[in-house]
């Protein structure tokens, strides 16, 4: 495992000497992986390190800098922009290691999210990211514990065709809740093998297109989740048979101002905070239907909602 | 009539009931008072003078409603429990907007009806836009300015019980959401203007009132086939908006006649100098097309109704749209009950002043 003592927590891979453990200190930065060669160094300072070579770093599976790729020469300004998000890398390989290699500005939504996805993450970041890092370290260690299984509306069957990693991306991009198989899974209602009759290599080569194909084939009555108020919100859900945690990513960045939230299934009212923010009330909270809805008022770069299910 | 495009699954979820007699149509179906000056505004200081802004539209009032001063008139709509909210509309800022002066006029009446200023509220979807255009200059203190959205998409000053749900191109936001503040409202004054609508046809009454009081709208017109045909009529006829939208003020003391509901471009500002009062919006909508099309006629561009106009993204050229205009979009609303669109059983009444 690349985390040191927090096994969810994402770890920071800092390549600068220990002349900057002052600053590391003071954004509450104390445990992280450093370049070997400059391992005995950092002995010293009295944090936690660790020592990673090169090999071992370049080894590590690329996880792309989070956020919204405007495509500024290509389009207008839209609502729905093409998001980089690494949910769908996390969920198809659970067990792989990854390394960020993250510009300024992209670190708090980095280590938010692999910590969303229960990634095993190191992020290497910037000097003028150490606060806006160590801010949502502070954030995601003061979250309650919540080790639930990931909640998933249909599966995708990953027999490594080479579309398949983007339709996993672009069913992430809309919120459609995915699990990999290696074949076809009966507990789900929706099984797609890109290349079968149902789901053909043509249709999946248009991945936002075949998103919503797979969406409407779903339905929305039967999404476990559905997000009204934006459209660069992503979301994960995990929950047993007793309660769900839906943590809730923001790539566009800056708040939120205003999210409803609609949730299959019945369940009693209960805490939700964000980073930056804390504690945020859950209002407009309502069940009916086999649903359940309610509005945050904001959010920052990530939020957390807990729930119980109503028995 | 127009469209091309079978009607969306609409979905409204509203818990308030319908009054007994809605605000829209309201008591004068298919009726419309007409009132021009040519002295209304000084085309070269681009200039209102208010004082035959005021005669024309005491005189409008009076006419509508039949009342013998334009005080009993007001009264016909408003009494002085109740709460007034004004439907603006800033979209062709800084100057074909929904005039100041006619707003401060609409509040000097309110205010004469017995409105306390902190029961009028002058509103708009976006705050940016509302508070550019600084209404309260004009108005008494006390009167209140809402913004819905002071970050664009934002709807945490929206309803997220009233709304209308309908999936149209597959964009995963398939709600658009009331303002808050209307359920506020015991009474709404809509104050459009006229105007070239480059997906709608036009954008009158019924858009400003429809598209200025919910959420997410953009969605119906991010292709070239829009669906603002049904759009817009649907959520005009959403409880409470329909019910308590009581009067339609049409300020046509300036125009756009191409590149709407923007008025980027001076070259298609032009002079209407015409208002138009009623509680149909569906039928001073008609009219007002009419006007906005013998102005395109008037400039050699083509017709509001021409669906097959070069597709171009050039907003400056009026004989190619980024969409298919639908002006049948107030036809359609006639068949939900908000008006009357037939041209030929609207009654108009003429005033010049």
């Amino acid at each position: 495992m690349l985390a040191l003592l927090l096994a969810a927590l994402p770890v920071i891979f800092w390549n600068q000497g220990p002349e900057t453990a002052v600053a590391l200190k003071q954004n509450g930065i104390e445990q992280m992986l450093v370049p070997a060669e400059r391992l005995q160094a950092w002995k010293s300072t009295g944090l936690v390190v660790r020592g990673i070579t090169t090999a071992e770093w370049s080894a590590l599976e690329e996880a792309l800098a989070p956020g919204v790729d405007r495509q500024v020469q290509v389009a207008s300004a839209t609502r729905s922009p093409y998001l980089i998000a690494n949910g769908w890398r996390f969920i198809r390989n659970r067990s792989a290691k990854y390394r960020y290699t993250l510009p300024a500005g992209k670190s708090a939504l980095a280590a938010a999210e692999s910590y969303a996805y229960g990634a095993d993450a190191a992020l290497q970041i910037e000097t003028a990211d150490l606060e806006p890092a160590g801010k949502m370290l502070a954030f995601l260690r003061g979250l309650p514990v919540a080790d639930l299984p990931g909640v998933s509306d249909l599966a995708v069957v990953d027999d490594q065709h080479p579309l398949v990693g983007e339709v996993m991306n672009l069913l992430a991009r809309r919120n459609l809740l995915f699990a990999t198989a290696t074949a076809p899974d009966p507990r789900y209602p929706i099984n797609i093998r890109i290349g079968s009759k149902e789901y053909p290599e043509d249709e999946a080569a248009n991945p936002s297109e075949f998103a919503l194909k797979i969406r409407r084939q779903l339905t929305d009555e039967r999404r476990s989740v559905r997000l009204y108020g934006s459209e660069t919100v992503l979301c994960r859900l995990t929950g047993d048979d007793t309660r769900i945690r839906l943590h809730l990513l923001n790539y566009r960045g800056g708040k939120v101002d205003g999210l409803r939230i609609r949730l299959r299934g019945a369940f009693r009212k209960g805490q939700a905070c964000s980073d930056q923010i804390g504690e945020i009330p859950l209002e407009n909270f309502a069940v009916s239907n086999g649903a359940t809805e309610f509005s945050i008022p904001v959010m920052n770069l990530y939020a957390v909602i807990d729930l119980q299910r109503e028995k | 009539m127009g469209n091309s495009s079978p009607e969306p699954a609409y979905r409204v979820v509203s818990a308030y009931k319908p009054s007994p007699q809605p605000g829209m149509p309201g008591p004068f179906p298919g009726q419309v008072v007409s009132v021009r000056s040519a002295k209304c505004i000084d085309e070269v200081k681009d200039e209102i003078n208010v004082a035959v802004v005021r005669e024309m539209m005491d005189r409008g009032m009076q006419q509508l409603t039949g009342e013998s001063s334009v005080l009993r008139a007001w009264r016909r709509f408003i009494s002085p429990t109740d709460s007034v909210g004004i439907k603006v509309n800033c979209v062709g800022r800084p100057r074909v907007v929904s005039s100041p002066e006619v707003v401060a006029e609409i509040v000097r009446n309110l205010t004469e009806v017995g409105v306390k200023s902190s029961q009028i509220c002058i509103y708009d979807r976006f705050a940016e836009r509302l508070y550019e255009m600084n209404y309260g200059a004009n108005l008494p203190k006390g009167v209140q300015i809402h913004g819905a959205e002071f970050t664009r998409g934002s709807i945490r000053n929206y309803d997220p019980a009233t709304y209308v749900e309908v999936d149209f191109f597959g964009e995963d936001d398939t709600r658009s959401e009331m303002i808050a503040m209307i359920s506020k409202f015991t009474k709404i004054i809509n104050i459009p203007n006229m105007k070239d609508h480059g997906a709608a046809g036009v954008t009158g009454c019924l858009k400003n009132i429809a598209y200025g009081s919910f959420s997410n709208m953009d969605r119906s017109h991010r292709f070239r086939q829009t669906h603002t045909y049904s759009f817009v009529g649907r959520l005009a006829a959403v409880e409470p908006v329909r019910s308590r939208t009581v009067l339609q003020i049409m300020d046509g003391l300036r125009g756009v006649w191409h590149g709407g509901p923007s008025a980027l471009n001076p070259r298609f500002v032009f002079y209407p100098k015409q208002m138009m009062f009623g509680t149909d919006p569906v039928a001073i909508d008609r009219l007002m097309l009419d006007v906005i099309e013998a102005k395109r006629k008037a400039e050699g561009v083509v017709s509001l109704w021409d669906r097959t106009v070069p597709e171009g993204k050039d907003r400056n050229d009026p004989n190619v749209s980024v969409y298919i205009r639908e002006p049948g979009h107030i036809d359609f609303a006639s068949t939900l009950g908000l008006g009357v669109s037939d041209l030929t059983k609207i009654k108009v009444k003429e005033i010049e002043v």
